[in-house]
């Protein structure tokens, strides 16, 4: 936001501004000697005009040289529909690294021993499909694969019962032929002797219209989400759902090499600079430090490193006990989940995954490289012309503000687990080069902010009857704008981590079946930017203020990406 | 061997006429400090070889093992045609053996993976695209997720699903009529990677050898008990027609089935058998000699040509053989994770990716026929550059490694197939023992590609690979 203030105002102001931004605490990360006094004469420059990275800012007219290289080294310039499976060359070129990620790859796509015994799905790639997205049924008799509910409290705390996801399958789903032998049962679970998944979520949408500022019209989908079969009995009174689809997942060792001061230097909680955004940090905690760290990976940025959130993952969506999470996924209501756990291989105290596995998949997910940019001729060093009109017009009606394009990393430091060898795991773990030092152009500023909107939960029949118990009464949540209602740390209900946008023009390149935002309720780029709200409000108005023509830029824009 | 030891020979001759005759004088024409410089030894090797002639025997070998390929590729079909069309338990074994021997130089040739080549960027129309738009994963993709193609038991050792519930089809293909009233091509492709989902291999030698071999069900056939010393017992009424002459015999396995059902087990045989031929015809074609797009890039290529067969050759040898092949195999002991599990053929895979990787080195491969292809190679690059000591070292570094793979090839021809020697534990000595060699040779491959002083395309000149 600092950023853009400084784009909009002549040179020598820009200068002032940035100045006086840099003492406020916004921006000049890259500056290590914070300034103590307020200068005499502000109109004066004492410091070189540097955004949070402490890299000059970027033009809004004219593209960075290197820009199309969205990863820096870890850019790859594979765009087909392999592009989010991608190495780096320079892993490629390493053959230990390059034998760490075919590894890591084989591990993440392949199913694991000792599953569940309640999960989403068997292995990584089975929601992160081909690597990138996964996919919304297309029809309520299909059960949720690649996406989840989160279910908490109205704190935020786990359910009692059910935990913190609602797993839909229990093992025997994965492990014989039938796969619906472990799709849930309206209660049944509940008395401990068979195990099924804990409960049945789909999704129907209803129509919302709307019309640009020149009279075009267009549609979104609004989903309603319906919970039934639950194998556990009730949710807790005040339940809160929240639908997650899984990301594309290429560049997180980019996004974790980013140095805390630059996220920090973006940071406005109190909206200081009076943009009307006011990006707030996530703080999460480390769970093998100990140590409050600021949140990145997510949708509402709870997990501070890769390493967390793929063993997050594996613990909660697949059921793999692992270092970071050695408890099964099962609580302590779940008799028959407990008593499964106890029939695995690797059952009690044994985790289901080695360290060394985890750190090969830890590898595998910080090194997958960011496909370059199309649009851009190399020999020419010239971009499409649709593309320049709609870089500019991302940032002049603000997109930017959060979505901020340009980061650069510090020195990414080997895994915490160890440095990989192929048969083990050594002390003194090196940096990994090819992340560290690179501008980088991932269009987020990895902070929260306040989306707008609320939701609702009644419990209805599946014509929309009022009830209250028994196998017809689901659960529905009905929500207005991006909220789930469901606070995760210290993010409200109301609020999301800006996501990267690197990458979003291959999406269904990827995936065809893809779709956008967290629960992929928009089919399109343009539903996505019309589902915004809240801090982007004002972002978006003036986006529907936009000709058509101007939209198909920013259009291209973002296809470019 | 033979060729092998002469080389040996070869080297040692050099080394020593190096180090008693011959001064190292920094190679600028005037005699050393220890005396004149020996004569030119007449053993064999050239005492002057081209970047360019290695670069293009490399090339005349990738022509000459993917045709090997191609050739034991249609071999293998009419073999098929024949089970297909008299399913017999001789017309069986001899078209399971068919794919044994067309997997002989297809092995070698994996070698030629990892480096932007027309195995893993040639189009079908023959064009040279990105990497991935190759047709490696229809040729060679693993692990299977063969619940998509035809029946499979209630309990595998392995997995027999895709990687998501959602990307199953309501029946197996060979089953569903109602979707796909016709095997044929066109569906196959169509099914591949099904929801973009890579464990739904519909084609290729993997495919092929499922419907061959059936799931390795072990010892008792329940799928869960003791691994043993075989692959997969499909049988061969698996084929039975009333067209082929028996009536009412046709099974899935233990239990009968319609007649339609054997017919389309065949057709799809058939159907992936022309797609192997299809895409193997694709990547002979770009490297056919003198014609070939690539062929012709290649040789013109120069260091980065060179820098791209030792690419290949340590990225074959280090993340996918060692690694993924070998290793993740032995870390998780898992049959879903052994490279050829319905044929339990994973041994020859060992030895020939291995072989390959030496035939690279030596410039030297020995065709299907009998025939040798050889010429100019890294080795005697190695040794003409100065390099005597590590051009020794490499040489070394292979023959362990072949030593080692000859041993797990040798157990499983004599009863210890490698899905049971996983299962001795994670340092079972003769796994670790290729790994380690493994490990070893590239890094003396490192050393080569610094002391031949080449590097690959470096992602800045961003320029688009031939």
């Amino acid at each position: 936001m600092c950023l853009i203030s400084i784009k909009r105002l002549s040179p020598a102001a820009a200068s002032a501004v940035a100045t006086l931004l840099l003492l406020s605490g916004c921006g000049g990360g890259g500056n290590s000697t914070p300034a103590t006094t307020t200068p005499t004469n502000p109109t004066t420059p004492t410091t070189p005009v540097v955004d949070h990275s402490g890299l000059p800012p970027i033009s809004a007219e004219t593209p960075e040289p290197g820009e199309h290289l969205s990863g820096g080294l870890a850019t790859t310039s594979v765009t087909n529909n392999d592009a989010f499976s991608r190495r780096p060359q320079a892993v490629a070129q390493d053959f230990q690294l390059d034998g760490f990620f075919t590894s890591g790859d084989h591990l993440f796509r392949t199913p694991h021993k000792d599953i569940g015994p309640l999960l989403n799905t068997g292995n990584c790639q089975g929601c992160h499909l081909n690597d990138g997205k996964g996919k919304v049924p297309t029809s309520p008799q299909q059960p949720m694969t690649s996406m989840f509910l989160k279910i908490a409290d109205s704190n935020g705390n786990p359910d009692p019962v059910y935990g913190g996801q609602l797993q839909t399958f229990a093992v025997q789903s994965f492990t014989t032929s039938d796969p619906e032998s472990g799709l849930p049962k309206h209660d049944g679970s509940i008395n401990g002797d068979a195990l099924f998944g804990e409960a049945y979520a789909y999704v129907e949408y209803e129509t919302v219209t709307g019309h640009y500022s020149d009279g075009q019209s267009y549609q979104l989908r609004r989903p309603v989400y319906k919970v039934k079969d639950l194998s556990f009995g009730p949710f807790n009174l005040d339940v809160r759902l929240s639908a997650r689809v899984a990301p594309a997942i290429f560049g997180a060792g980019l996004l974790g090499a980013i140095p805390d001061e630059h996220i920090q230097a973006l940071a406005d909680e109190n909206d200081a600079d009076n943009n009307g955004i006011s990006g707030r940090l996530s703080l999460s905690t480390d769970v093998l430090s100990g140590e409050q760290r600021i949140g990145r990976f997510s949708y509402k940025a709870q997990n501070p490193s890769v390493l967390q959130q793929i063993a997050a993952a594996y613990r909660g969506d697949i059921g793999i006990t692992n270092k970071l999470f050695p408890q099964e996924m099962c609580t302590e209501q779940q008799a028959a989940c407990l008593a499964a756990a106890e029939g695995e291989s690797q059952s009690g105290v044994m985790l289901d995954f080695s360290d060394r596995e985890l750190a090969l998949v830890e590898f595998y997910n910080r090194a997958l490289a960011v496909p370059k940019r199309r649009g851009y001729d190399s020999a020419s060093a010239s971009w499409d012309e649709p593309i320049i009109h709609g870089r500019r017009q991302f940032i002049a009606i603000g997109c930017a503000g959060c979505h901020v394009p340009r980061h650069k990393t510090a020195t990414a430091q080997g895994s915490v687990l160890g440095q990989l060898t192929l048969t083990g795991l050594e002390d003194n773990p090196e940096p990994l080069q090819w992340l560290s030092e690179q501008v980088i152009y991932p269009y987020t500023d990895l902070l929260l902010h306040d989306m707008g909107g609320s939701c609702q939960i009644t419990r209805e029949t599946d014509n929309g009857e009022d009830c209250d118990s028994g196998a017809q009464c689901l659960y529905v949540q009905r929500c207005e704008g991006l909220a789930d209602d469901l606070p995760e740390g210290n993010a409200t209900g109301s609020e999301w981590k800006t996501p990267a946008l690197w990458g979003v023009g291959l999406v269904q390149t990827v995936n065809p079946q893809a779709s956008f935002l967290h629960d992929g309720r928009a089919q399109t780029l343009e539903e996505a930017i019309l589902w915004h709200g809240g801090e982007a409000q004002s972002a978006l108005d003036r986006f529907k203020q936009l000709s058509q023509q101007e939209r198909k830029q920013v259009l291209a824009f973002l296809g470019s990406l | 061997m033979k060729l092998q030891s002469t080389a040996t020979l070869t080297a040692a001759l050099l080394l020593a006429l190096n180090l008693t005759g011959c001064g190292s004088d920094g190679n600028d024409g005037v005699p050393g400090l220890d005396g004149q410089d020996g004569a030119d030894g007449s053993n064999g090797v050239s005492q002057f070889v081209t970047t360019d002639d290695v670069v293009t025997t490399n090339a005349n070998i990738a022509y000459a093992v993917y045709s090997d390929a191609l050739i034991t590729a249609i071999d293998m079909k009419a073999h098929l045609q024949a089970l297909v069309d008299n399913p017999s338990a001789d017309t069986f074994a001899e078209a399971k053996q068919a794919w044994l021997d067309a997997r002989e130089p297809y092995g070698q040739s994996e070698v030629y993976r990892f480096r932007q080549g027309p195995i893993d960027a040639v189009k079908s129309d023959g064009a040279m695209g990105e990497e991935g738009d190759g047709p490696e994963g229809r040729i060679n993709a693993w692990p299977l997720g063969e619940a998509l193609i035809d029946y499979v038991a209630a309990v595998v050792d392995g997995d027999a699903n895709p990687e998501s519930p959602a990307n199953a089809l309501s029946s197996n293909i060979i089953a569903n009529t109602t979707d796909y009233p016709q095997i044929n091509k066109a569906v196959l492709l169509g099914l591949f990677e099904h929801g973009e989902d890579e464990r739904n291999v519909t084609t290729g030698y993997h495919a092929i050898e499922f419907l061959l071999w059936g799931q390795d069900l072990n010892q008792d056939l329940s799928g869960s008990g003791p691994r043993d010393a075989t692959g997969g017992q499909r049988p061969y009424s698996d084929y039975a027609t009333t067209a082929n002459g028996n009536p009412a015999s046709c099974t899935s396995g233990e239990v009968a089935a319609s007649d339609e059902i054997c017919a389309r087990r065949g057709a799809y045989l058939l159907a992936a058998a022309d797609l192997l031929i299809e895409d193997l015809s694709t990547v002979v074609n770009s490297w056919e000699p003198n014609v070939g797009a690539h062929y012709k890039a290649f040789v013109a290529g120069g260091d980065v040509s060179l820098a791209k067969i030792l690419e290949g050759m340590g990225r074959l040898s280090f993340g996918e053989l060692a690694g993924e092949r070998i290793n993740i195999a032995l870390t998780t002991d898992s049959q879903e994770d052994e490279h050829s599990c319905f044929s339990d053929n994973t041994h020859r895979d060992i030895y020939l990716n291995a072989k390959g990787i030496q035939n690279s080195y030596n410039a030297n491969y020995i065709r299907v026929n009998g025939e040798v292809v050889e010429g100019a190679s890294i080795h005697d690059l190695l040794v003409v550059e100065g390099y005597h000591e590590l051009a020794n070292q490499l040489r070394a570094a292979l023959e362990r490694t072949q030593a080692g793979t000859a041993v797990i090839d040798t157990k499983a021809k004599s009863g210890v197939p490698f899905d049971q020697l996983i299962q001795q534990g994670v340092n079972q000595a003769n796994v670790v023992e290729v790994i380690n060699a493994l490990i070893d040779q590239t890094e003396i491959i490192e050393q080569a590609i610094s002391a031949l002083g080449v590097t690959t395309n470096d992602l800045r000149q961003d320029t688009q690979e031939f």
